[in-house]
Order: structure tokens, then C-alpha cells, then sequence
């Protein structure tokens, strides 16, 4: 038993370590991500575009009121979905994706530290660094707009607290998607064909490419309770106040179960996994 | 003519190369499934908010899919300008290529062919003639040909998009994302309405990168939505002249290369 905690506590000091120099070394690629998010903010302008002809000129003009969103709400809301979109994973880590095609997994293997969490740590590393930058500039970006364009203020004080919250358990969400995928392309056979598709699929469901609650009416129960809703929609729900401070904890409770959820699975699997992997190269 | 033919090689050669992965027609379901998705944001607004003025779905769709069919012909001819920055310069294997006495430009042009790219044609393709056959296009000899040369001028713009990326990133290789503003964040563009876009982004996707030409004024000529019918005839001078201004650029880098690598 004491050697299990001792397992557990070093396998966690590893970890953080890794985490911490892969983030470092996420921080030079400045020009980058700082270039990235120029194509962010200009993604959201034709977002916010498109809405607010929605919202000004169409037939039935009213219907975004209904739906619980004013323009202004959902502006916000763009911008804030831009500013973390980069927290999604859209493509497998590309370290962890070389050493699963060269076959370097086998190395991988070898070291002490549970290899889960090992890569864990690397998926969550490899996005802080551009979802700092890349956020950051678009939220300022977003505040230096003319009024029509600009993004507003969180609804309230409690709203914003319960955003950061919400915010982390999406970054972990995340995260244990991320690694729960790169568990599944382990077998290289699949190729990477489905892991996109169930990427792509995921980014859809999460809102960013419409508010998810200007999605029809009856699917709105669905569109909340899947896990892509915690990515960004519910953490923006709150941040503009659609979701209101006093329902936020089931909100995040459903995050959390998520996160629970993707880690167990992402588990399991790699040990079935690596029970019959097969190392490609020498 | 001997270009032409060494082209054409190259990209057999890759085409029988990829037939080898097995996983092929997975990558092609993949980018079929992104080319159908990505309007739904629109399908979706409509159904809730209705039409906007004149502009049903058919309509917004029919242009996004001459834009997106016209960027899928670039991807999948060009592509080796679109992984130029990445592949040829990074790695210094463009010195290679310096080394052979042949056009430059169509053994980059043919460096890279992935398969799964022509999904992306076949995609936009069958959107814009599910939405010609809604809005009840007559197939004419002359409709067939305005369809035709936007699509010609579609591939020549975002070819030169390419090329023009591979010119500039031999000045600088690092921050050359912004590019995906004039590559797939371009087409974006296209959902909204036109008339009632903002009066500088019309102005800059018809005389800067001319998507609205190649995709917007034939879908009104040939619906005959109150334009001149000419203007449809555009979309092949405009990517000509885009290509030919992408193509200086190339040239000027091309002067400008150090070799990296080793």
C-alpha cells in the first residue's frame, strides 16, 4: 500500500515537472500563436457578421431573443469562444503522435511513471501556451471594438468566479478527451481518420460554430447534457449570464462527471491496449 | 508541353503512392464530413430566423460551395505550394529541386497529392448543383460555361494564395498562420449575405482576393439576380491576374533563398 502512494506521489512530481518544461517550451513559439490569433479575431469579426445580420434583418428577428440570447450576449459570446477555442484538441499531440508511428512508444514504456498521466501532462502542456497568447490577444482585441463589435463585461461578479471554475474543468475536460483520443489512435492500423472525425464532430457540438442555444428547440436537452457542451458552451453560459450564477454548479458537476468519465475510459483502454500493443520499428 | 508531362507524373505517382494507405477512404469520409458541415451554422440560423430579405439557404450555399469546390481544385492540384513553407523549406530539400533542370514551379506544384483532398471537390460539387437544381437554373450552354470558369477561376486564386505563401516564407517561415485568413478562413466569408455584408470586406474579397468574384457574381449571373450577366465572365481573368501577381512574389523569394537545413 505505502509503496503504491510512493508510486503515485513520484508518477505526480514527474508529471508536473513535464508539465511545467513543455509549457515553457510552448512560450517560445510566440510569433506564432500571436500570428494564430490574427486568423481568431478575424474568424470572429465574420462570426459576429453573419449573427448580427441574423439578428437585424431576417424574417423572424425576434427569434434569438426567444432562444434567451440577445446580440449583444451572443457577440460576447463569440469572442469569448475564440479566445479558448485552442483549448480543444483538434489534432493529436504531434510529440506523443511521432513516438506512436515510430514505434518509440516502446521507450515511452520503459520509464517509471504511469504513462497515462505521463501523457496527460504533455496534452494539457502543449495548449496553455497558445491558449494564453492566442486568448489573450483576442480578448483585448475584443474589448477595443467599435460598440457594435465589442465584447461586454461578465453578467456579474458571481458569473465571472463561476467562469474561471468552469474554464479550468474545460481545460481538464479537455484534456482527458485529448488523451483518451491519443489512446485510441495507439492502434496505428485505424489511422487518423476517425480521431479527426470525432474531433471535428466534437468541435461542432461544443458551440463554435453557433451558439449551441441557437440550435433548434428540442434538441437543446441533448446539446446540454453531451460532454462537448462543457468544452466551451457552459463556461461562456455563464460568463454571459445566460446561465445564471445560482445554476452554475450543476453546470460544472456535469463538467466534473465528464472529466471522470473521459479519464476512466482513456484508462482503461490504454491497458487493454498495451496489452497487445505492437511496437513498429527497432 | 514536357512540364505539363512531368506534372501529370508527379501526381500519379503520388495518386498510386496513396492508394497504398489503406486508411484512404476513412480521410476522405473525414474531409466529406467537414466540407458538409461547416455551413450548418447558416442551416441552422435560417431555420430558426428565417430568410434574410432575399437570401434563403440555397442561396448562401450555392456561393459557399462555388468557393469551397474552387478551393478543393487548388488543394488538390496545388498542394505541394501549400506545404511548401513546412516540408521544402524547413527541411532544405528545396535545394534539391534547385539542382534539376526542370520548371521550378510544377515540380513543387507536384512535390505533395494526398487523395483525400478531392473529397473537398466532391463535396462542394454536389452542394452546388443540389442548390442549381432548388433554385431552378436553366443548364444552358452558357450557364454550363460561367459555372465552369468560376470554378477554373476559383482553383487559380487559391493556387495563388498558395503560391503566394510559398513566396513569402522566404523572407520569414515562422508566423506565416495569418495565411489561413486568406486560405480556409476565406471562404468563410461567404455565409454572410452579401448585400448586407460591411462595405470593406465586400471591397477587399472582390479587388484584393477576389473570392466574391468567383463565387458570387456567377451564382448571380447565372440566377439572374439583377447583375450584369458579364460579370460572371470574370472569375477567369481575376484568378489569372491574382495567380500572375502571386507567381512575382515567388519569384522575388525564390532570388532572395538561402538554404537552410543542413
Amino acid at each position: 500500500m505505502r509503496s503504491y502512494a510512493s508510486s503515485a506521489l513520484s508518477t505526480a512530481r514527474a508529471c508536473f515537472s513535464l508539465f511545467r518544461i513543455k509549457t515553457a517550451e510552448g512560450f517560445q513559439y510566440r510569433l506564432a500563436w500571436i500570428s494564430g490569433a490574427t486568423v481568431g479575431i478575424f474568424w470572429a469579426l465574420i462570426e459576429i457578421t453573419v449573427l448580427a445580420v441574423f439578428y437585424n434583418y431576417a424574417e423572424n428577428k425576434e427569434a434569438g431573443m426567444m432562444a434567451g440570447l440577445t446580440l449583444k450576449q451572443v457577440v460576447t459570446y463569440v469572442w469569448v469562444a475564440q479566445a479558448v477555442w485552442t483549448m480543444q484538441p483538434m489534432s493529436i499531440d504531434s510529440d506523443i503522435l511521432g513516438k506512436i508511428n515510430s514505434g518509440d512508444v516502446g521507450i515511452e514504456l520503459c520509464r517509471p511513471i504511469d504513462l497515462y498521466f505521463h501523457w496527460f501532462a504533455r496534452i494539457a502542456a502543449g495548449r496553455l501556451a497558445p491558449l494564453f497568447w492566442r486568448g489573450s490577444l483576442t480578448l483585448l482585441c475584443g474589448m477595443l471594438m467599435p460598440p457594435a463589435y465589442r465584447l461586454s463585461w461578465p453578467a456579474s461578479l458571481p458569473s465571472l468566479l463561476w467562469t474561471v471554475v468552469s474554464l479550468v474543468c474545460a481545460f481538464l475536460l479537455c484534456t482527458a478527451l485529448g488523451a483518451f483520443v491519443t489512446t485510441v489512435r495507439l492502434n496505428i492500423a485505424w489511422g487518423d481518420g476517425p480521431v479527426y472525425m470525432f474531433m471535428f464532430i466534437g468541435s461542432i457540438l461544443s458551440g463554435a460554430t453557433l451558439p449551441l442555444q441557437l440550435w433548434p428547440e428540442s434538441w437543446q436537452r441533448f446539446l446540454l447534457w453531451q460532454p462537448f457542451a462543457g468544452h466551451m458552451d457552459i463556461p461562456i453560459r455563464l460568463y454571459i449570464g445566460s446561465m445564471q450564477p445560482g445554476e452554475a454548479h450543476g453546470g460544472v458537476l456535469l463538467q466534473v462527471a465528464w472529466i471522470l468519465f473521459f479519464v476512466v475510459a482513456g484508462k482503461l483502454l490504454m491497458a487493454r491496449r498495451l496489452r497487445t500493443i505492437v511496437v513498429q520499428g527497432g | 508541353m514536357n512540364d505539363l508531362r512531368l506534372y501529370v507524373k508527379y501526381l500519379r505517382l503520388h495518386f498510386l503512392a496513396g492508394l497504398q494507405y489503406k486508411g484512404w477512404p476513412l480521410m476522405m469520409l473525414q474531409v466529406l464530413i467537414v466540407v458538409i458541415s461547416e455551413p450548418i451554422g447558416v442551416i441552422l440560423l435560417i431555420s430558426r430566423f428565417g430568410r434574410v430579405g432575399d437570401w434563403s439557404s440555397e442561396r448562401i450555399l450555392l456561393i459557399y460551395a462555388l468557393a469551397v469546390t474552387g478551393f478543393g481544385m487548388a488543394e488538390t492540384f496545388c498542394r505541394g505550394f501549400d506545404y511548401f513553407p513546412w516540408r521544402m523549406i524547413r527541411s532544405g530539400d528545396f535545394d534539391r529541386l534547385l539542382l534539376r533542370p526542370r520548371s521550378l514551379f510544377v515540380q513543387v506544384a507536384g512535390s505533395f497529392f494526398h487523395i483525400h483532398r478531392i473529397s473537398r471537390v466532391a463535396g462542394g460539387a454536389a452542394i452546388t448543383l443540389w442548390c442549381l437544381h432548388r433554385l431552378g437554373v436553366q443548364p444552358t450552354a452558357l450557364n454550363v460555361l460561367v459555372l465552369v470558369l468560376a470554378l477554373a477561376g476559383g482553383c487559380l486564386v487559391y493556387s495563388g494564395v498558395f503560391v503566394l505563401t510559398s513566396g513569402l516564407a522566404f523572407f520569414t517561415i515562422q508566423g506565416l498562420e495569418w495565411i489561413y485568413i486568406l486560405t480556409n478562413a476565406s471562404y468563410q466569408v461567404t455565409r454572410c449575405p452579401i448585400d448586407y455584408m460591411p462595405w470593406l470586406l465586400r471591397r477587399f474579397f472582390t479587388f484584393v482576393l477576389p473570392i466574391l468574384v468567383i463565387s458570387y457574381l456567377p451564382a448571380a449571373a447565372v440566377c439572374g439576380w439583377g447583375r450584369p450577366y458579364w460579370q460572371g465572365l470574370l472569375a477567369l481573368p481575376a484568378g489569372l491576374l491574382f495567380l500572375a501577381f502571386s507567381r512575382i512574389v515567388w519569384r522575388i523569394g525564390v532570388r532572395h533563398y538561402q538554404s537552410t537545413g543542413s
